[in-house]
């Protein structure tokens, strides 16, 4: 495919997989060579965690091959793909929390001693190895729960490389991290490729796969579209591929109108420490919570309705002026008021993942009710959601753990669109969800506002705010420093405004 | 040592849950009872306690192998009067001490796999199985009677250079459980499929390939045979099978377990933890009796002190 670049490590040729009815894969090829990170890249749904699951071992191919330095590989199980030196990360986490790090590592195929007890030496030093090899300064006998969400997820990649695997799946392993710690596990893989290893970088994050990647292949609907050299790519390129339009094409056109404030903070401060400041929401309006990451965006957010105590403020709500802290507003009285809030978790802090669509697009609904009225199928109401919003599910009573990440973020704002709060408060819109349903989620705000309600909104992702948002706040040491119209944003001009801010406590 | 000890308090960097509460019980009671009576601090008291204390003890631990999987057994009381009842039939000692450890290993099995094949809750297959053994035991020996093999006697109320042999037996049950739970492949099986249950990932174990079903099957299994050797002690302190010595002895048990600081929710607790639980238990009951407190207010003293331990342990604060 490239000239005067190493042969090929693994060839997946012609793969094609069903699940049912539908077609999940179709002639899928994938090549990837020894010393170079591969991206897969793709909607949700394209195919990409099924491909990977094929080469994994955990699904058979329904026809197709897999080479390996030429030769067939029977995969039929991930046994048998760990001894063909196929080595996998998946984005479920998997660590047991009350295990240590050694435990864990080595949970299922503990080196025993001759007497037939655990030779826990034994894996303390191995683990103690890999860790090193990592540059993660973690002690072997540390149980899990003490970790970060960030050095679970460098545990589960250390558990992933094993020392003879020569192919490394990386599925999703940014979703948790950090800036920061995005660059400490660019720099393990960039030394994993420098040991001629094959690595699969799965990401929905365009930055990091310009910044790691060294080729990348596109799949749409099950389909292979392309493989390219990253260096022959541009990020508008790539997301034409993926979905057959430009980065542009994503965010709705912003409102002309902005109404009346329906949310006034005063002399909000969010820590005893953090400098007072003040911050409207109009009608019509999608205002954002800008800059780096962890500076108090979440904070701010979870005050308003009484998740953190903020250190004084007010906050007047359609001209009704509630104290700071108080009882007034706990999540139940926002949401008399008129306000939803859509948690960064949906899985943790948001959906009842084993409940049916139709309950947890109702259950904000039922929770205006008394404790024992009678629970209504508000089938009508499922029905107008369901269609409004496009939720691709089989039925109403589908549990919502089995839609896609776009879907059920979907089911997450369609609860509070049903209950018609005029005020809606979103942290990260867009988190896992694939960029077809990016833009539908930014259409459905955009709708939201225009027909009179007001959002605001955190995100991770700047470039999302500069799109979807009318007027950006960015904060820094738990702060408002500066106020921008998105229009004329830049994801450099916020940065600045963040970093030259005066008289933060940082 | 001492950061052994603090982890018993503050348990976020272990997972053998807080058993200093406990610890700390134990050393209080030890101190008021030797300053405050004459009899306590005895050589035939404290002797006459280790045996009195030896049935709950080792089935208290049996018990805390399920508890580890997020299990619990209510079968057990059933299983030690069972067991003595077994032992009390006309019979060689050779065939009847083996019949017990079979049976009870039989029963431990049958919990297991209505556990897990028919994905029955615990507590309702345990229970059935505690009236079904209950019943049967009260066919075999319907008011107690018969004869222990006198081995058994032996091995319970004999003793060697002075020290009582019950001394012995517990510590073999406290050191065979100890390698069980901390060096076997077994025990960190346990402790992981625990961990899966109680964080609701109950497939990451699965993932790695451990095999949770027939693990947990085991779990039973062993919580059965340890109650079998709790009831062949019985027996050889009572001299005969009695179809009510067990009664309630599985809810004592879990208490122990409890107090120890083993989580109900499964993958956090310890050996040692149990070992002071059981403890606590005995000396309380043992202090009261000689304060010539009430029967009917030590029970209600014991369900005050599990609330009161219980609820300084929550699972939350440990991080876990």
């Amino acid at each position: 495919m490239f000239d005067g670049e190493p042969a090929c490590l693994i060839e997946m040729q012609s793969i094609s997989k069903a699940f049912g009815h539908s077609k999940v894969l179709r002639n899928v090829t994938l090549s990837l060579r020894s010393g170079s990170v591969h991206a897969l890249m793709g909607e949700n749904g394209a195919g990409k965690s099924t491909l990977m699951k094929i080469l994994a071992g955990v699904h058979r191919s329904d026809n197709g091959r897999i080479l390996k330095d030429g030769k067939l590989l029977q995969l039929s199980s991930p046994r048998e793909a760990l001894a063909a030196g196929i080595s996998t990360v998946f984005q479920e986490h998997s660590l047991l929390p009350n295990l240590t790090i050694a435990e864990n590592m080595f949970l299922g195929r503990e080196p025993l001693k001759r007497g037939g007890g655990l030779d826990r030496r034994r894996m303390r030093a191995e683990t103690a190895a890999a860790l090193a090899e990592l540059g993660l300064k973690l002690e072997p006998d540390q149980l899990v729960s003490t970790l970060t969400i960030a050095e679970r997820q460098f545990v589960e990649i250390a558990h992933g490389i094993k020392a003879d695997a020569s192919v490394l799946i990386l599925d999703e392993p940014t979703a948790a991290l950090n800036a920061a710690d995005v660059e400490v596990l660019n720099r393990s893989i960039r030394q994993l490729r420098a040991e001629g290893r094959a690595i699969v970088y799965i990401s929905h994050r365009m930055d990091e796969i310009f910044d790691i990647c060294d080729e990348v292949t596109v799949l749409k609907d099950g389909q292979y579209v392309g493989t390219r050299a990253i260096k022959d790519v541009t990020p508008n390129g790539l997301i034409a591929m993926m979905v057959g339009r430009e980065l542009s094409d994503l965010f709705p056109a912003r409102t002309a109108s902005i109404g009346k404030p329906v949310l006034e903070l005063a002399g909000f401060c969010a820590t005893p420490k953090a400098r007072p400041f003040d911050l409207t929401l109009h009608q019509g309006e999608i205002l954002g919570l800008a800059g780096l990451e962890g500076q108090g965006q979440q904070r701010i957010m979870r005050a308003l309705i009484g998740r953190y105590l903020p250190a004084g403020g007010t906050l007047r709500l359609y001209g009704q002026t509630l104290k700071f802290p108080g009882a007034a507003n706990g999540i139940r009285a926002m949401a008399r008021l008129g306000l939803g809030f859509v948690p960064e978790d949906r899985k943790d802090e948001g959906l009842m993942l084993g409940l049916s669509v139709a309950a947890n697009l109702v259950i904000a609904l039922h929770a205006e009710q008394p404790a024992f009225a009678r629970a209504k199928g508000m089938k009508a109401v499922v029905q107008r959601m369901t269609d409004a919003l496009r939720i691709k599910t089989a039925s109403p009573t589908t549990p919502v753990a089995s839609l896609s990440g776009g879907n059920q973020q979907k089911v997450l704002l369609g609860r509070y669109l049903a209950r018609d709060v005029k005020i809606l408060m979103i942290e990260e819109p867009t988190r896992g969800v694939d960029i077809g349903a990016k833009s539908e989620i930014y259409a459905l705000l955009r709708d939201f506002a225009k027909a009179g309600g007001a959002v605001l909104v955190t995100s991770r992702e700047t470039v999302e705010l500069i799109g979807l948002c009318d007027r950006l706040a960015v904060i820094h040491g738990d702060t408002v420093v500066a106020e921008l119209p998105a229009a004329s944003a830049t994801e450099h001009s916020i940065l600045a405004a963040a970093l030259t801010a005066e008289g933060v406590a940082a | 040592m001492i950061a052994l000890l603090r982890s018993g308090f503050s348990a976020r960097r272990s997972r053998h849950g807080l058993w200093g509460g406990p610890l700390v019980i134990v050393v209080a009671l030890l101190v008021i009872l030797t300053l405050g009576t004459d009899q306590f601090a005895t050589r035939e008291n404290l002797f006459n306690l280790v045996a009195q204390a030896m049935p709950l003890f080792i089935a208290a631990i049996g018990q805390m192998f399920v508890i580890l999987v997020g299990g619990l057994d209510l079968s057990i009381g059933s299983v030690i009067s069972f067991s003595t009842a077994i032992l009390s039939l006309d019979g060689p000692a050779v065939v009847l001490i083996p019949a017990v450890f079979l049976l009870a290993g039989l029963v431990g099995l049958i919990n297991g796999l209505v556990i897990t094949r028919l994905n029955v809750h615990p507590i309702i297959a345990t229970l059935a199985m505690q009236y079904i053994l209950l019943g049967i035991t009260r066919f075999l020996r319907p008011v107690s009677g018969g004869e222990i093999p006198q081995v058994v006697i032996a091995a319970v109320q004999g003793s060697v250079f002075g020290v009582p042999l019950p001394l012995f037996w517990g510590l073999i049950a406290i050191g065979l459980a100890a390698k069980i739970l901390y060096g076997s492949r077994f025990g960190l099986h346990l402790f992981g499929i625990g961990g899966g249950v109680a964080a609701g990932m109950e497939d990451a174990a699965r993932t790695y390939g451990i095999r949770v079903d027939r693990n947990i099957v085991l779990a039973y299994v062993t919580c059965s045979l340890f109650a079998a050797l709790a009831g062949a002690f019985l027996a050889g302190r009572i001299v005969s099978g009695d179809p009510n010595v067990g009664l309630l002895f599985e809810l004592d048990a879990i208490t122990a377990v409890a107090i120890g600081g083993t989580q109900l929710s499964g993958g956090v607790g310890s050996l040692h933890g149990t070992v002071l639980g059981a403890i606590v238990m005995v000396l309380l009951a043992n202090g009261m009796n000689m304060a010539n407190v009430s029967p009917f207010v030590q029970t209600a003293i014991k369900g005050g002190l599990l609330l009161a331990i219980v609820g300084l342990q929550s699972r939350k604060k440990m991080g876990l």
